[in-house]
């Protein structure tokens, strides 16, 4: 569903991303640890089609996201860290623009049931976005990509800033699309939310994917100690 | 998507304080200017209502008199105000309103509304045309200037194009959300003032044609206008940034330009002084037959064609008063020297309108402006229509005076006094302004400018959107 064959950005002599090759298949959740810089954001944006690539290419549900920048936006959705939706709009009325915007017709009850899907508090639904905290919004921003009925998920650091109770509403709503048969790639600086739920964790460095684990296949101390490993810091690691 | 668009956008404006309080404000303003322009042109009107009728019966009762004394002791013409003044007042406050009629001398419109004034007439007035001109375009810049800019600050730009948005689609959408309010005030305002020129006196020329077709014209400036706003706005990187080029836009389009426009005309084709026209118009008649001077060589060349012409040995006898007809010829010959001078006056002023119409392609206002007052019968070129037709009446009245000491007296009687039942004779003076399809082929080309506003402000917003 995503797939990135040796994908190159650079700003001039300065490598951002560097030969990466991803391939995250339907149903799967792809984290991507990193420090600041690592290249988690670049490739987000490239994916997106928001910048181009310097070599390399990337693909979206089979399609070419250089040669096909609007029909590749139809099968994915996107959460960036902070999501911004138009404050004066209540939740219902924001989801009905995106949805909208994406192409999809919903009925006021259906979008209702939409935002209970993406764990948002009936409560909250008529409620304008101004009063709405981070995580709410980001329930929001998951309710805009159930509606769209999105193949493919790209999220950028979504929990950071999120506290614990709303960081595991968040990892328990993008399980439940990956049952659905969901590609989600989320960056992320959140080891413990990553082993949480993620069926793939790569760890990328100075635009370079340094190593790649199968979410069961490691342990969260091990992730922790690789993932310092793999920043140089190693005085941590012990 | 586009309906989707509008309808957001709608909603945002609507639950935002800043615009509620500036619509109602401009509502307000909207509602006092046509009232005060309302009652104004009631007032003008009554007067003018009762200055024609008295001055005709000081005319028609004037009694036993030697017409060329009636010809001196003249007659006016009254420029009624017409019912689209009540949109525009364009150039009626400075222009007079009544022009005297009498033998010999043209003369200019006297008594004009801004005569009238203190200095402080200087601050203007609250009119719709002010209202139409400069409020709304300061609207459309306050609802619009963030249009863009605040999907870009507020972050949302980036949700939105990840969900594939449409670039034409969105714009769309937003240039609707923009219209909506200016359509409803606009249509409000003239809604209003349709139905309250229906129900006064406005001479038979009020018409919802010529209405329309100023609501028209001024829904292409405000489309204009927001073109430009969103363009801006689709360019900037802020809404502070956005809305001070969009102030600017406005300062240089609805201030800078007119006067600069004005300043150019003036100065590229400048009309004579006062005292230079006049010390022309003299000159020039001067070198002609002047009907109070007996001796003259002109009036002694006239006197040996005439004598030729029917035969005779002496002026006595002549079968009509040789004064008379001396005066009528005297008459015929100012007024062609008065239309020698005026048509240099017109003509200079054709030539300030290209001008005009030459700077008009660094602002809408100026063909919004020279088209509403031309619709409205407020411009230069009807105020020169009405005192043609004026001074086209001068002309019959004068023969129609001297004709009659010619016919019913003998020469060398200036002790002839016309009947008093005489001077009903005399048509009374009417004006019909011009119609609205003459209008609009004399404003061929301020149609083709503001089109040609239209065309490329809906061009560079659609492409420079296009790689949003």
């Amino acid at each position: 569903m995503i797939i990135t064959n040796n994908l190159t950005k650079k700003y001039g002599e300065q490598i951002a991303l560097d030969h990466l090759n991803l391939n995250v298949k339907e149903g799967e959740i792809y984290c991507l640890l990193g420090a600041n810089g690592a290249g988690k954001t670049t490739t987000i944006n490239l994916l997106l089609g928001f910048i181009t690539p310097t070599s390399g290419s990337a693909f979206i549900n089979q399609l070419d996201v250089q040669e096909n920048p609007k029909a590749t936006k139809r099968f994915l959705a996107y959460i960036p860290e902070n999501l911004m939706l138009y404050p004066n709009l209540t939740a219902v009325e924001n989801l009905d623009y995106f949805s909208g915007i994406a192409g999809k017709t919903l009925s006021r009850s259906d979008l209702k049931i939409v935002l209970e899907e993406a764990g948002l508090q009936s409560e909250a639904f008529e409620n304008r976005i101004s009063t709405f905290s981070k995580g709410m919004r980001q329930k929001v921003g998951i309710a805009i990509a159930l509606a769209k009925e999105a193949k493919v998920l790209l999220l950028d650091e979504p929990t950071s800033g999120l506290d614990p109770k709303a960081s595991n509403e968040f990892g328990v709503v993008l399980q439940k699309l990956r049952e659905k048969g969901v590609a989600t790639l989320m960056a992320t600086h959140d080891l413990f939310r990553a082993k949480e739920v993620a069926t793939q964790i790569g760890i990328m460095k100075d635009g370079q994917l340094k190593q790649q684990f199968a979410g069961h296949d490691i342990t969260l101390p091990e992730l922790e100690k690789a993932y310092l490993s793999t920043m140089d810091y190693k005085e941590l690691v012990s | 998507m586009i309906s989707k668009t509008f309808v957001k956008e709608t909603k945002e404006l609507l639950r935002e304080g800043r615009v509620r309080i500036a619509v109602v404000i401009v509502l307000l303003l909207t509602g006092v200017a046509v009232w005060i322009s309302a009652r104004h042109y009631q007032n003008v009107n009554e007067q003018y209502e009762v200055a024609k009728t008295t001055e005709r019966a000081v005319w028609d009762n004037q009694g036993e008199k030697n017409p060329h004394s009636a010809a001196h002791y003249g007659t006016y013409a009254f420029k009624p105000k017409y019912p689209l003044s009540l949109v525009d007042q364009g150039v009626d406050k400075f222009a007079g309103t009544s022009i005297f009629l009498e033998a010999h001398n043209r003369n200019e419109a006297q008594f004009s509304a801004a005569a009238d004034q203190t200095a402080l007439a200087r601050f203007g007035d609250l009119t719709p045309d002010f209202i139409l001109l400069f409020i709304i375009p300061l609207l459309i810049i306050l609802l619009g200037y963030n249009s863009f800019t605040k999907e870009r600050e507020m972050g949302t730009l980036t949700l939105l194009k990840s969900q594939g948005i449409s670039n034409w689609k969105w714009l769309l959408g937003k240039w609707m959300a923009l219209f909506l309010p200016v359509l409803v005030i606009t249509t409000v305002l003239f809604l209003v003032a349709g139905l309250l020129l229906g129900n006064l006196s406005d001479f038979g020329v009020f018409s919802w044609s010529s209405l329309l077709m100023m609501y028209l014209v001024y829904l292409g400036y405000y489309i204009i206008f927001i073109n430009i706003v969103l363009l801006i706005s689709s360019k900037m990187k802020k809404s502070g940034i956005s809305l001070v080029v969009s102030l600017c836009i406005w300062i240089i389009a609805c201030l800078a330009a007119p006067k600069a426009a004005s300043n150019i005309a003036e100065n590229k084709h400048p009309y004579p002084t006062r005292q230079e026209f006049a010390a022309n118009v003299l000159k020039d008649k001067k070198q002609g037959l002047d009907g109070h001077n007996p001796w003259s060589k002109e009036t002694k060349l006239l006197e040996e064609e005439v004598l030729r012409e029917y035969g005779v040995d002496s002026l006595h006898q002549l079968p009509f008063n040789f004064d008379g007809y001396r005066m009528q010829k005297s008459e015929e010959h100012e007024a062609e020297v008065y239309v020698k001078h005026y048509n240099y006056l017109k003509d200079q002023y054709a030539q300030q309108a290209k001008v005009y119409r030459g700077l008009a392609a660094i602002s809408p206002y100026l063909p919004t402006r020279f088209l509403s007052m031309a619709i409205a019968n407020t411009d230069y070129a009807t105020h020169w229509d009405f005192a043609d037709a004026a001074e086209e009446y001068r002309v019959a009245t004068q023969k129609f005076l001297n004709d009659n000491f010619a016919v019913n007296s003998e020469y060398g009687n200036w002790s002839y006094q016309a009947d008093a039942d005489f001077w009903k004779g005399l048509p009374v003076f009417e004006y019909d302004p011009p119609e609205l399809k003459t209008t609009l082929e004399s404003n061929a080309s301020n149609l083709m400018v503001m089109g040609g506003w239209l065309l490329g402000s809906f061009g560079l917003l659609l492409f420079t959107t296009k790689n949003f």
